[in-house]
Order: structure tokens, then sequence, then C-alpha cells
């Protein structure tokens, strides 16, 4: 049965010249999951937004919507709130109530169903999800990924026909978004809800999803099976996101079917490579001599009756190095950074920055030409109407900077897009000329095309002498562009290394490439190094 | 069976204000030492010993409040000892520990009843009178916690990359100021998603329901009758003069008669209610532990 039908469907902004979403038509039959992906500003947003009337933007539409054959203009209110469900991107901005039973139950208030049918239905809702737990909680005690559930579970107990979700995971870590996208599996296969989603985070969503539909520039240029569909991209800049295993096999230029899986990606190498040579010669690495951020047996807690969230973290990182922490949430990752920046006071043990400690920088002169963080919510950093306003407070110069963003200067840093934002904010913090930068989630909600940019320009800060210290979630980016990757657990660092080396010993948190050929190859982390070991093997006689 | 502070809120909101009103409006010594002594009782029934400073402050306020009227009052006749040339009586010491007694009594009283009333029971008590309004109070209850992290985050934020001065208190202040601002543009940014996600979710389509995590059941309804009926003994004895009372220039502070007699107990009776059914609910408790 087809729950949705878009034909012909053209929107553009007031006052913008080419067309925001372009001719697009494609149908969703009952039960089917949908991804939807392109690059940041290809119209994905606009088009979501457009098929949940409450939500559609102000502009000139022509073309149609049908909602179970019905055009969605014709829908009453309230079958048209109820049916078609919409998760958007922010977890904390959406919740409207200041406590969990309150957030659910909002809903339903607001189509004015009887007290009885609330109370069970919330709580059906709530055993589904397993948030009886936290049910009677305020909602700014719960995690990020808790906020979205509670969002997914608050559209749900709307009983919709049709779930619509804008980047959901884009503010969740890796661990929480593989909840999150979990929980979207068991919906789309015990309840066959149908599901459009659009998305970045594609390594764990392509594999399930039934369908893949890509946009550019306003355009539905891609509409089909993700195998299909993925095998049609090779050397176009979208297949950067897409899973490691699909990269992998379209980088090796082979034909049949495309591996999506990490289960499949490694039979596909298996079945069709030889393994003589097991490893890359090791590029070998040196720390260097000169430190530039040193904690030695450092204690912090945030109050007094507190447990320790750092314990005794002893850690080194040399002059012009690349450093990624990697770890948990909660792990104390984001508390180690903030007090290496001065922001919190460690009760015990030393940090010491190019040699000196921390209390000897005085009058702020740790913040100048010396030491900068960029915090995780990069918005926090903007304080001015136009990004012109926001780099001249500070005196950033723009020709200086590693990247171009001459084209932003006039907008307003809110209206941005993240990767532009997380742009703009490192161009304030490289102001004062750091030699000590630190990053916390500098990839979250970014798409693999700008991730892979952001790597670029740290390499290129390197190559001018600057320290980075990364704090990160996101291991193959982590995989990309550090030197040395630590594991931050329980407060301390209790592994270091280079990439090849880290994660090739680690079996779980580790990046789906090493999963793929752990055994078979050694020491191969990332797509280029997999394919570069795959190209010197050869292939096996009598393999596609 | 429920403790007190598990009553539907309006029950509880009922009594507290019976008791509160009273005291307020009465001002009678022996009043006056039945609330003081309740609400201290109560306070100590729910919170045990802890709180050791909130007592500490409300003696030092007690005897401060106690002192100040005889040092700037003089009325009376029982003349204790000149100070300053001027005479410091009995009577008006004996107004002053009175009227202490009034504002600490109330004091605790309002105390524990904020401890009682959590937010939610704040917002049945709002959605009783409508829904919309209890509404926006969670919202703001909401907010407001959010902006005061928000502000945090940002001016950490600015401290970190060297652009936040604090060397002197203009500096300071214009920092402040610029934070303030970002904060109320980042607020209305975050209104218009939060707006979204209401209508999305079929706000403002027509009436609205509530959900109710309380039930005014048969133990409520009966509670409330029983403090109503209390009430209206003690406020019929202050109303017609039954619990009258003279500082000046003599102490006159006798009940009168059996209208009196029996609204003085009435409010015993009324300030002891929450104590009793605590008590009564811990001694089943205790029994019904003993047989797990």
């Amino acid at each position: 049965m087809e729950i949705l039908a878009v034909k012909d469907l053209t929107f553009s902004y007031p006052r913008c010249g080419a067309p925001a979403v372009q001719d697009i038509s494609f149908t969703l039959e009952k039960g089917e999951f949908a991804v939807l992906c392109g690059a940041t500003g290809s119209g994905k947003s606009t088009l979501l937004r457009m098929l949940k009337r409450e939500l559609t933007p102000l502009g000139e539409q022509s073309g149609h919507i049908f909602f179970r054959g019905n055009d969605i203009s014709s829908l009453d209110e309230r079958t048209s709130a109820a049916r078609i469900g919409f998760v958007m991107q922010q977890p904390e901005q959406q919740i409207v109530t200041d406590k969990v039973w309150h957030e659910l139950a909002f809903g339903l208030e607001n189509l004015g169903v009887p007290r009885d049918e609330i109370a069970r239905r919330s709580a059906e809702m709530a055993s589904y999800f397993g948030i009886g737990e936290w049910y009677d909680k305020d909602v700014s005690e719960l995690s990020g990924g808790q906020k979205q559930l509670l969002n997914l579970a608050a559209v749900l107990i709307m009983q919709p026909d049709i779930l619509i979700l804008d980047e959901p995971t884009a503010q969740l870590d890796p661990i929480a978004a593989s909840d999150f996208i979990t929980a979207l599996r068991r919906l789309n296969r015990d309840m066959s809800l149908t599901m459009i989603m659009a998305e970045h985070r594609l390594e764990e969503v392509v594999p399930i999803c039934d369908r893949l539909m890509i946009m550019e520039n306003g355009r539905l240029t891609e509409n089909g099976s993700p195998g299909q569909v993925i095998s049609r991209l090779r050397g176009r800049p979208l297949l950067r996101g897409m899973p490691a295993a699909a990269r992998l096999h379209t980088e090796l230029e082979s034909s049949g079917d495309c591996p999506l899986t990490v289960r499949d990606g490694r039979s596909y190498i298996e079945e069709n490579y030889r393994c003589d040579t097991h490893s890359l010669p090791e590029e070998s690495y040196t720390v260097p001599d000169s430190p530039a951020l040193t904690f030695k047996d450092v204690f912090f807690r945030y109050d007094r009756y507190s447990r320790d969230v750092l314990k005794g973290l002893t850690l080194n990182v040399g002059k012009g190095e690349i450093f990624c922490i990697l770890g948990g949430n909660g792990s104390g990752k984001t508390t180690a950074l903030s007090s290496a920046a001065g922001l919190l006071k460690p009760y015990k043990g030393t940090i010491k920055v190019f040699g000196r400690k921390l209390k000897d920088y005085r009058n702020r002169s740790l913040y100048r030409e010396c030491l900068a963080l960029l915090p995780q919510d990069v918005q926090t950093t903007f304080l001015h109407n136009t990004v012109r306003e926001e780099l001249s407070e500070c005196g950033a110069d723009i020709s200086s900077l590693p990247y171009d963003i001459s084209h932003l200067l006039d907008k307003h840093p809110y209206d941005l897009s993240g990767g532009e934002q997380q742009l703009t904010a490192l161009a304030k913090v490289l102001a004062s000329k750091p030699k000590l930068l630190l990053l916390d989630e500098p990839t979250k909600g970014l798409d693999a095309n700008t991730k892979s940019y952001m790597a670029e320009i740290i390499r290129r800060l390197k190559a001018d002498g600057v320290t980075t210290v990364i704090v990160t979630h996101d291991v193959e980016f982590a995989a990309e562009c550090a030197d040395r990757c630590a594991m931050f657990f329980g407060g301390q660092i209790v592994s270091a290394g280079t990439p090849v080396d880290f994660f090739s010993r680690s079996s779980f948190y580790t990046t789906a490439v090493s999963r793929m050929t752990r055994g078979f190859f050694d020491g191969a982390v990332t797509v280029s190094q997999a394919a570069e070991l795959c190209r010197i093997n050869g292939k096996k006689e009598g393999s596609r | 069976m429920r403790s007190f502070s598990e009553f539907d809120p309006i029950a509880v909101t009922i009594w507290f204000f019976s008791v509160i009103g009273i005291a307020m409006f009465s001002g009678h010594p022996l009043v006056m030492s039945i609330s003081l002594a309740g609400a201290i009782l109560f306070f100590i029934v729910r919170n045990g010993l802890r709180h050791g400073r909130s007592h500490l402050f409300f003696l030092i306020l007690f005897i401060v409040l106690a002192l100040a009227n005889p040092i700037i009052s003089h009325n009376g006749a029982t003349v204790l000892f000149v100070l300053n040339n001027a005479p410091v009586t009995l009577e008006a010491l004996l107004y002053g520990i009175n009227s202490a007694a009034m504002i600490v009594g109330v004091l605790y009283w309002f105390r524990s009843f904020t401890q009682i009333m959590t937010s939610e029971k704040v917002l049945r008590i709002a959605g009783a009178i409508s829904p919309k309004l209890s509404l926006i109070l969670s919202m703001s209850l909401r907010a407001v916690p959010m902006f005061a992290h928000r502000a945090k985050q940002v001016s950490d934020a600015q401290k970190a990359m060297g652009l936040y001065n604090d060397d002197n208190i203009i500096d300071d202040l214009r920092g402040r100021m610029r934070v303030f601002s970002i904060i109320a543009t980042w607020a209305l940014e975050n209104g218009i998603i939060t707006a979204d996600s209401m209508t999305a979710r079929g706000y403002g389509t027509g009436r609205r329901t509530q959900l109710r995590r309380f039930r005014f059941s048969s133990s409520d309804a009966a509670f409330t009758l029983v403090t109503l009926a209390l009430l209206g003994v003690s406020a019929a004895a202050v109303a017609s003069g039954a619990l009258d009372f003279n500082f000046y220039p003599h102490i006159e502070a006798d009940v009168k008669g059996a209208a009196g007699i029996s609204g003085a107990a009435a409010y015993g009776a009324l300030v002891l209610l929450p104590v009793i059914i605590e008590t009564e609910v811990s001694i089943r408790w205790k029994y019904l532990q003993s047989r797990i």
C-alpha cells in the first residue's frame, strides 16, 4: 500500500533564485525504510519539511504530496499532526516540557485524547523504549541520546503512519546514535512503520535500509536499492559517506554485488584477494622530545563528595603532534580538555603547557599565542550578528587561515550549516595564534566530505607547527588524521599508540576496515590502506 | 496508605493555607505557640534532625525579632529596667516574642510547603485552573536552568579563547552584557525549534486535555473536609473575638468561653493532622514490614 507519493514537487524560498527542491517525484510503500542523503545544502531538510504540513517553509510551491491517496493540504489538522511524525536534529530544543512523563503525554494532550487513554499509551511507550527507569525525571537530567529517544517516543505515541527523521543522530555520540538506529530498525521490523530519514552517518543505516535516495542541488539524482545506488557513485564525492565495505569495493573497481556490512566486506576480501603480503611497510613514528602538553598524576572531581572524574591522569603530548583522545561517554575526556585549558582546577597533580605549569601563566597569558580551546558546542563561541563582526572582534585575519570562509562573512553565525559554524569558530580560535589547539568533538554533525576537509585543515595547521589535541568519538576520523591515538577510560589513559598500532590492537573500539581485515591483513585501518594491500596482493584466480 | 506529602496537591495546599491563615490573622499567644511548636514538630517529623543550619538561622531570627520590639516600643506598665533613658517593659518584650513566634512559625510552614510542593504538584494546581497556564509554567520551569547552563558554557568558551576580560568591573560587565545578549538571541532561535516541535505534535488544533498523575481520591476528600471543618471552628473563634488579646498596657490573653476553647483545640487538631497521619502510616508500615 502506498503511504506517501510525491509528484513533480518544486519549491523555492522567497527572494532566492534557484529552487531549493526541484522536480521531485517518488513514492513510499507501507513498511519501507528510505534513507535520504546528500551534501549540506542539497535540499534534504527542505524536502522533508514539505512532507509535514505544519513545518512547510514559506515560499513558492508547485506539485503535489499525497498521504494515503489524499493531498496533504486537504488533511484535517489532527490527522496531519498525529499521522505524520517528525523528529528533528536537536535533541534538546525539540523537548517542550520539563518532565519526561509530561513530554510523552504532550502530543496526546494537544489532541484532546481522554486521560485514561493517555496514561495507557504512555505506559505502553515507556515500556517499549525502556523509559520506565527515567519516567519521573526532569528532562534536564537526561543524556543527549536519552533525549532523542524521548523525542522519538513522544512522536510515536501519537501512532503515526509515517515517520520523518531529519538527521536525528547528528548531535549524538556514536554509541547513542547506534542505539537510536537500533530502535528505528526494531520499529521498522516489529511495527512495519514507514520511515524516511536524512542522515550523514551511513555506516550503520545503509545496510538496514530498503532504499537509498540521493539529493544533489535540489534534485533527486538517485533512488534505488543501496547496492545499486552505491555502485553508481564511483568517483563522486558522496561515496565518502558510504559504509567502509562499499567504499573498498568501489575503490577496487570491482563488479558484482556491493558489500554493505563488515561481514560481507570480509568475505568479499577473503574470496577475491590473495594474502601473500600481510601488511604495509610500517612507518616508524617517534614522539617529539619537547613536550607541548603534560599531565602528571592529575586528579579532579566536580564536587567534594562526588567521585573522581580524572583519576591519576598521566599524559604526554609532544610538540607538533596530532593527538586524538577516544573513549566512551562520561569517561572524563572533556573534563581533561577543560582542565588543560585552565577552566577547571584539579585538586592534585600538575598540568604543564610547553613545560610551564598552568598557574605560572598569569593574566591570561595562557590564551595569548599559546593555547586555545574549541568547545564541543561551537555556537557558544559566537556573540555577534555577522561572521564579519565575530572575526573582527578577535582580530582574526581570514587571509592567513588555511581555508576559505570569505563567502560567509555577511551571514548570521546561527544561520550557517554545522560545518560552516565549525570553520568559523575555528577561525575565531585561531585568531589568538595558538601553538596548542584543543578541539572537543570537531566532527560532530558533519557530513563525510566536511570531515575529511576538517582532517586536512588540521594537517595543514600541523605543518605550521601547531600541536592539536582532539577529543573525539569518531574512530574513522581519528584513524585518518591522528599521529597518535589514546583510549580514555575511568579517568585515565589506558593505552596509546599510532593509529595503525592502536586500532589493530583493539577489537571493538576500532574502525570498520580494521574489523573487516583482522586476521587476514595486519594493520589495515583505513579504506585506502586496505585497498592498497589488496592491490599489492592481487586477485585470486577465478575471482570476480 | 499514603504519607501526607503524597496526598493530592490541592488537599495539601488547602491544609497549608488554613494553618498559615489562622496563624497570621489570629495573633493570640496560645495560637502562636501551637503554630510554632507544630511547625517545628512537622519539619522534624519530615526531615529528622538534618538541616541544623536552618534551625540555627530560625533561632537567631527569633531572638533578633523578639528583642527588636522592646528596644523600639516603650509601651506597657511593667518596667523591667531603663536603657538610655528609655524604659524597657515586660509587655513589649512579650509582644516581641509573640510576633517573633508568628513570623518564625509561618516561615517554618512555608519551608515545609516548598519542600512538599515539587514543580509537578504546582503544575497540578495550575492545571486545575487552566491547562494552558500549566503548560506555560512547565515550559518556563525548563527554560530557566537551561539558560543558566548556556550562559556558563558561553562565558567559558569566550574565556578559553582569551576574549573575556575580567580585569576590572567595566570590562567584566561589558563581557556579561554580551553574553546576555547572545543568550537572548539563542533563546529566540531555540524558541523557533520548540514552536515547530509543538505544532508538529498538534499544539493548537483544539481543546487540550491534561494527563493527571494525581487523583483526588476519597481519602483526599475526607482529609479536606476535616481540614475545612477545623478551619471553620477556629476561624469562627477568631472572628467572634473569643481569641482576642491585648498586650498594652497589661497583658490580657484569656481564652474566652466555649468558643475560645473549642477554637484553640480545633487549631491544635488541625496543626497535628499530618503528624497524626505520618505516625499512623509509619506504624502501619512497621507492622506490614514485620510480615514480609
